[in-house]
């Protein structure tokens, strides 16, 4: 259910050029002097390099490996599962085992195979964002260590509170939603229509999907300044970049700051705009923190800082807690996030729990 | 008695001599835009004549290139790989270099990076005598793998940068991106049917043997073909940079399937040879007209993915010429 599905699957993959990459990485990291023997080495899987918020994700891998001097690989799926599983496999193999590994599995069901590799080869893993729902930590100790995963439900929620909140209660609002069949998308709507619910003044106008894509955003927002005109008070979008697209749809035609626009992401230009006042909120997950203490917490694991099976469920399957960014707060979170390269305490292993995510 | 019937043959003959293969994307437009107009109020207006024209421009663009390089018969799918190396390079001389100046440098650099790539494509494909589907599939990675590589993965923000102009300032009611994707539509259609470059297109495009017998330069025309579209798709950038405010890898994302169905709605054949850049033009504003027409209508997401499809087959089926044609693959 990576957020960040709406790279063209399909047909033609971008694998060939990003496997070269990562095989770079993992010679690099092989290369690495003997002060690594003992150190296991630090691996991130993630989708791709090519997207901001993965690469965010990276920086923070690297932060933490440079932090504590162990080697540090990144492997990418490039949206192939298998490609992801046998990369893991592979680094198992080098490694003897002596790996800890981050990773948010491209679909849920590969999360499987990855904990039964890990969980066989003796390394410490931790999953995001995708695992099936019979799939626990505590099934698997002590080297599955946690799930970590966001709500989309809830931010999807709040963001749409906050837009309302802007247009004052009462008013037509129209949603712009990432691809139909994606999870993140799904929750994300599903929180909308809660929050909608709770409000019977406010109207949803329509609802489009724009594949996550600020284009795509852009021409529907047109559109829809031809069908709805003045009546559309507010627009949530279910991604920042469509939200950017929605931003400048209204400034083509001189809207810009005139209507609240709220995403989801905390992409560099989105918090912009809202410092600008001309986007309403964002929520920032910090793919930052996601990249460093998702080996954190599975490094403390493998050294004996503590023991998974003594944690509580809501230390083993748990929601992390993300920032709405809103024009109060814009200000001291671009100073912290966006401007400086933010600061982590590594030790704090369990200061993000906001509870253990819903069983299904 | 005979006066009728040389009538009715007189008509049948004007009715046949009208080339409505030809002319039917023109028809499935006007077609679609009455349609519309009856079914939706606001569509026949200006403020959404003026919207349509605004987010056809960098498709437009777009699929004035592929179609330079489908009239000789080949294929380019580095659409989105060029555009995403030419619109990072565009959005870092922008950082780099702010106000006026800048802006056009932004501009060059992204023509030049989008030229570049074009032909890289066009030589490997001569050079190496390898199909272009592979080798512009290869050099789509490779742009990509630069844009990447250039802002380490991340969105690049020029909000406030004077190429802005370009999506911000109208003229005539439009913004100023229309009428450079207009400017460039006719460029190329002179280009196409006017010189001997374009001529040596659509001899290439027939026929690839009979045209180097006949002392066309293949190899020089091929590279020449893949640098324009590559020029185009580095311009595409440039607009889309301008509109978003934002520069990033994934900025081409969904076009190439846009520019080449556009291509192909109106009228030209992926065979090479037939078509041209006003057709990809008709191709580009039916595509456009009928997503923005959908939203107006309310069509639910799912459902408006199924028409395009449906109507890229009907545009095929109706203007596709299978006389001659033995073998259809």
């Amino acid at each position: 259910m990576t957020l960040w599905r709406q790279v063209p699957g399909g047909l033609i993959r971008r694998r060939t050029l990003l496997q070269g990459m990562a095989g770079l990485a993992a010679v690099g990291a092989m290369g690495r002097p003997a002060r690594a023997q003992d150190m296991p080495t630090l691996v991130n899987s993630i989708r791709s390099l090519s997207n901001p918020y993965h690469a965010t994700w990276n920086q923070g891998g690297e932060a933490f490996a440079a932090a504590i001097g162990a080697p540090y690989v990144t492997l990418v799926t490039e949206g192939d599962s298998e490609k992801g599983i046998a990369d893991i496999r592979a680094i198992l193999q080098k490694t003897g085992g002596n790996a800890v590994i981050n990773v948010d599995p491209n679909d849920a069901p590969d999360a499987r195979p990855i904990v039964e590799a890990c969980v066989q080869a003796g390394a410490h893993v931790l999953t995001q964002w995708n695992k099936p729902a019979d799939l626990h930590p505590w099934d698997f100790n002590p080297n599955y260590v946690s799930h970590v995963s966001f709500d989309g439900v809830e931010y999807g929620g709040r963001t749409a509170q906050v837009l309302i909140d802007a247009i004052g209660g009462s008013g037509g609002i129209v949603a712009l939603g990432g691809i139909l069949s994606n999870t993140a998308a799904i929750d994300r709507r599903t929180g909308l229509e809660a929050t909608l619910a709770a409000n019977p003044n406010v109207e949803l106008l329509d609802f489009q999907v724009a594949d996550w894509q600020s284009g795509k955003a852009f021409d529907t927002t047109s559109a829809w300044l031809t069908r709805f005109g003045p009546d559309i008070k507010g627009i949530w979008a279910a991604n920042d970049d469509m939200a950017i697209g929605a931003l400048e749809a209204l400034r083509a035609e001189g809207l810009q700051g005139q209507i609240p626009i709220t995403g989801i992401d905390g992409i560099q230009t989105a918090v912009e705009a809202v410092r600008a006042g001309e986007m309403t909120a964002t929520v920032f997950w910090d793919p930052f923190w996601q990249g460093a203490m998702g080996l954190s917490i599975p490094y403390h694991a493998r050294t004996g800082t503590f023991d998974p099976a003594a944690e509580p469920p809501e230390h083993r399957e748990f929601y992390g807690s993300a920032t709405v960014v809103t024009t109060e707060n814009a200000e001291s979170f671009y100073a912290e996030h966006i401007a400086a390269t933010p600061q982590l305490d590594f030790e704090d292993l369990w200061g993000r729990v906001s509870g253990q995510i819903r069983q299904s | 008695m005979t006066t009728t019937a040389g009538k009715g043959r007189a008509s049948a003959r004007l009715w046949t001599s009208v080339p409505w293969r030809a002319l039917a994307p023109v028809v499935v437009l006007a077609a679609l835009c009455i349609a519309l107009g009856l079914a939706a109020d606001n569509f026949a207006t200006a403020g959404n004549f003026a919207r349509i024209a605004t987010s056809a421009a960098v498709p437009a663009v777009l699929a004035t290139g592929v179609t330079l390089v489908i009239l000789m018969g080949g294929i380019d799918l580095s659409v989105e790989g060029a555009m995403a190396v030419a619109a990072v390079v565009a959005a870092l001389v922008l950082v780099a270099a702010p106000g006026a100046l800048g802006a056009v440098a932004a501009a060059f650099a992204a023509l030049a990076a989008g030229a570049a790539l074009g032909a890289v494509s066009g030589a490997i494909h001569v050079g190496l005598r390898a199909p272009s589907f592979m080798v512009t599939l290869g050099t789509w990675f490779i742009g990509l793998g630069l844009a990447v590589w250039l802002v380490g993965g991340g969105t690049v923000s020029v909000r406030d940068s004077e190429l802005r102009v370009l999506a911000l300032v109208r003229l005539g009611g439009l913004p100023l991106s229309v009428w450079v994707a207009l400017g460039t539509v006719l460029i190329a259609w002179v280009l196409q049917s006017r010189t001997r470059l374009g001529r040596a297109l659509f001899a290439v495009g027939g026929g690839e043997d009979l045209a180097a017998q006949s002392g066309v330069p293949v190899g020089r025309v091929k590279v020449a073909a893949f640098a324009l579209a590559g020029l185009c798709y580095g311009l595409g950038a440039v607009l889309a940079v301008a509109q978003l405010g934002q520069g990033n890898a994934e900025i081409g994302t969904g076009r190439l399937f846009a520019a080449v169905s556009a291509a192909v709605v109106g009228g030209t054949s992926l065979l090479g040879g037939h078509g041209g850049v006003l057709h990809s033009l008709v191709g580009v504003l039916v595509v456009v007209v009928l997503s923005n027409g959908m939203i107006l209508l309310g069509v639910p997401p799912y459902l408006q993915q199924a028409v395009q499809g449906l109507l890229i087959i009907i545009a095929v089926a109706v203007s596709l010429d299978r006389r001659g044609q033995g073998l259809v693959k």
